[in-house]
């Protein structure tokens, strides 16, 4: 607890290894309700392995960590009622319709049903996608893939969404789309944990954390980052920090 | 509405949604069962049989007569000696080598014993057995005839009256089929589901499940019960072409064809799950199933007779349901059996169905 805030993940000595190779070593943070959290870093620098971990999808190697207050190793399945997960591999039902995959995830995290066709016209909306309603999934552009696959990572309203590279191979001007829908969704009080390697886009974040080697290296807000290392930019302090890594991109 | 009633309903979808797999769904019983009882036939025609006559008389010819009538029989010369007929055989120009000594005609007509050789090729042992097998009734038959005919005869030979329960005819068909509808289940019942699953690990949509509150076991059952139905849907097929092609009519119920057929799917279901959930790509799934398939297939009945194997490996028949399942069907197609007379199978095949579903449901690991 800092500053009378409420923690939503905190995380403490968090160690992934696999085999001689530590992907994820020995971190510690904790990220407050209703802010957006950039998790930085390089192509391996072990964002995914930290997040998998974070989301219950793997078991860490070492440490402690409580997401939206459930314990991540004895109550992963708790954890996964409170949460909204957005792979970096696009991961819906491609044989299936637009409204398909939101009925169905709609469906398993329990929303009653005429809250959840409310809730998906909503989405569509707020995506214009109402027109792809039954368009197959497959046959949609990158972009709106990816605006889908959040839709339906927040069909819930969780309380933490977490986002996995979500803007990976789209244009600038549908990264900055992409984030507008980041911030509608955090104003309706989801905290947002954000991974990625566009070191602009951390300007959108309220803090971010710097991971290079599998630690994190820094954890700030982007202004005090800025000062601190005496940078212009945020991509100039991943520059100071990353001189030190050893993992080739 | 449960998780396990969406996780169903998308089942549903995306196989209709699929342009490939129900066409095999169809396809796969439907020419399964048509082809392969006409092509496989284990009937035994056209033995070439070299016959040495050594005797030459009017007995020995109506003997060759008689054979040659039968139809199962092509005669090739076999030449003058026992040696240049087995020659022929070596070099595969004949099956069978069939001797005829001198004096078997003197030798009938003092009522004396006489000796005929049979010499069958066993390297295609179906066909150098049931040949064989011809060839030696033609000639008991023959025998008994010149006994009845008034010959006087040493012994009188015994006579064997061979009857057939069940299959009277000794139909090949009726042994095939029934094989064949177990044949259409195995891969049905087996092979979607697995392919179901890693399909979704290959693509990734597998994770977005994970990483959901979804109940293993929801997940499991909504595959096991969905692939369980399409297996119905092939098995039924099976069963009409059975019954209107073949004319295969089951003497017992349907109520015991159709509930073992739903038990034996659950294991089918289960197992191909515990398959999937330690194989990563489709090639590995493909593999090992067959594998296994291979062994249900081979070991537990369907074409060879459980009894006719080793004692070690009829004991390994225990651990393998299919025997059960192919105990009850053909049981119940070819005997009548019922419930009562099939406890035993019934038990055994739903303690495999209960144990490899929980097993699957253990070896599925949404965190790892």
């Amino acid at each position: 607890m800092m500053g009378g805030e409420v923690n939503v993940i905190e995380v403490q000595h968090l160690v992934k290894r696999f085999g001689e190779f530590t992907a994820v070593d020995d971190i510690s943070f904790e990220v407050r309700k209703g802010e957006i959290f950039g998790f930085l870093g390089a192509n391996g620098a072990g964002k995914t392995t930290a997040m998998k971990m974070l989301t219950g999808l793997s078991f860490p190697t070492s440490g402690e960590g409580h997401v939206a207050g459930f314990d991540i190793w004895k109550e992963s399945e708790q954890i996964k009622k409170h949460i909204g997960y957005m792979s970096q591999k696009f991961s819906l039902y491609g044989d299936l319709t637009v409204s398909d995959n939101m009925e169905l995830f709609a469906g398993i995290y329990g929303v009653p049903r005429h809250e959840a066709a409310h809730r998906i016209t909503e989405l569509l909306d707020r995506l214009s996608l109402s027109r792809e309603r039954n368009a197959l999934v497959k046959d949609l552009p990158q972009g709106w893939k990816q605006k889908l696959a959040f839709s339906v990572s927040i069909i819930h309203s969780p309380g933490i969404v977490f986002l996995d590279e979500p803007t990976g191979g789209v244009d600038p001007a549908a990264r900055r789309q992409f984030w507008e829908l980041i911030y509608e969704a955090v104003d309706e009080g989801i905290t947002a944990f954000v991974t990625t390697h566009y070191m602009d886009e951390a300007e959108y974040c309220n803090r971010i954390s710097m991971m290079v080697d599998g630690r994190i290296d820094a954890l700030d807000s982007p202004a005090a980052l800025k000062t601190r290392y005496g940078a212009s930019s945020i991509a100039e302090v991943f520059d100071i920090l990353a001189r030190g890594a050893k993992r080739a991109e | 509405m449960s998780s396990f009633g969406y996780l169903f309903i998308k089942e549903f979808k995306q196989f209709a949604a699929n342009p490939f797999m129900p066409v095999v769904l169809v396809l796969l019983p439907v020419l399964l069962m048509l082809v392969v009882p006409l092509a496989a036939n284990m009937e035994v025609r056209d033995v070439r049989l070299a016959v040495v006559d050594r005797d030459r008389s009017a007995l020995s010819g109506q003997l060759v007569d008689r054979i040659s009538s039968s139809g199962y029989f092509v005669l090739v010369s076999g030449g003058d000696s026992y040696e240049e007929a087995i020659g022929k055989l070596g070099r595969g120009q004949a099956d069978i080598v069939f001797e005829i000594p001198r004096g078997l005609e003197r030798a009938v007509g003092r009522g004396e014993n006489a000796e005929v050789y049979i010499a069958a090729n066993a390297v295609n042992s179906t066909k150098g057995t049931i040949g064989g097998g011809y060839l030696s009734s033609i000639v008991m038959e023959f025998s008994s005839e010149i006994v009845s005919a008034g010959h006087r005869s040493a012994i009188s030979p015994l006579d064997i009256v061979p009857q057939f329960r069940y299959n009277p005819g000794l139909e090949y068909k009726l042994f095939m089929v029934p094989a064949l509808m177990i044949v259409v289940i195995v891969l049905v019942g087996g092979f979607f589901p697995t392919l179901s699953i890693v399909s979704e690990k290959e693509s990734g949509t597998i994770e977005q499940i994970n990483v959901s509150p979804v109940r293993k076991r929801d997940f499991i059952l909504s595959k096991v019960v969905f692939y369980g139905l399409l297996g119905i849907f092939a098995f039924t097929l099976a069963i009409l072409i059975a019954h209107f092609v073949y004319g295969l009519a089951a003497h017992g119920g349907m109520p015991e064809i159709y509930v073992s057929a739903m038990i034996f799917l659950v294991f089918m279901g289960g197992f191909g799950l515990i398959i999937s959930n330690y194989s990563e790509t489709m090639l590995q799934a493909v593999f090992l199933m067959l594998f296994f398939v291979l062994i249900f297939m081979l070991m537990s009945g369907i074409f060879t007779p459980v009894s006719s194997m080793e004692t070690w490996s009829q004991y390994v028949t225990y651990m393998l349901p299919t025997r059960y399942f192919v105990n009850i069907l053909r049981a119940v197609c070819l005997k009548g059996s019922h419930f009562t007379d099939l406890a035993f199978d019934f038990v055994m095949l739903s303690v495999f169905a209960v144990v490899i579903n929980i097993i699957a449901i253990v070896t599925y690991r949404k965190q790892n």
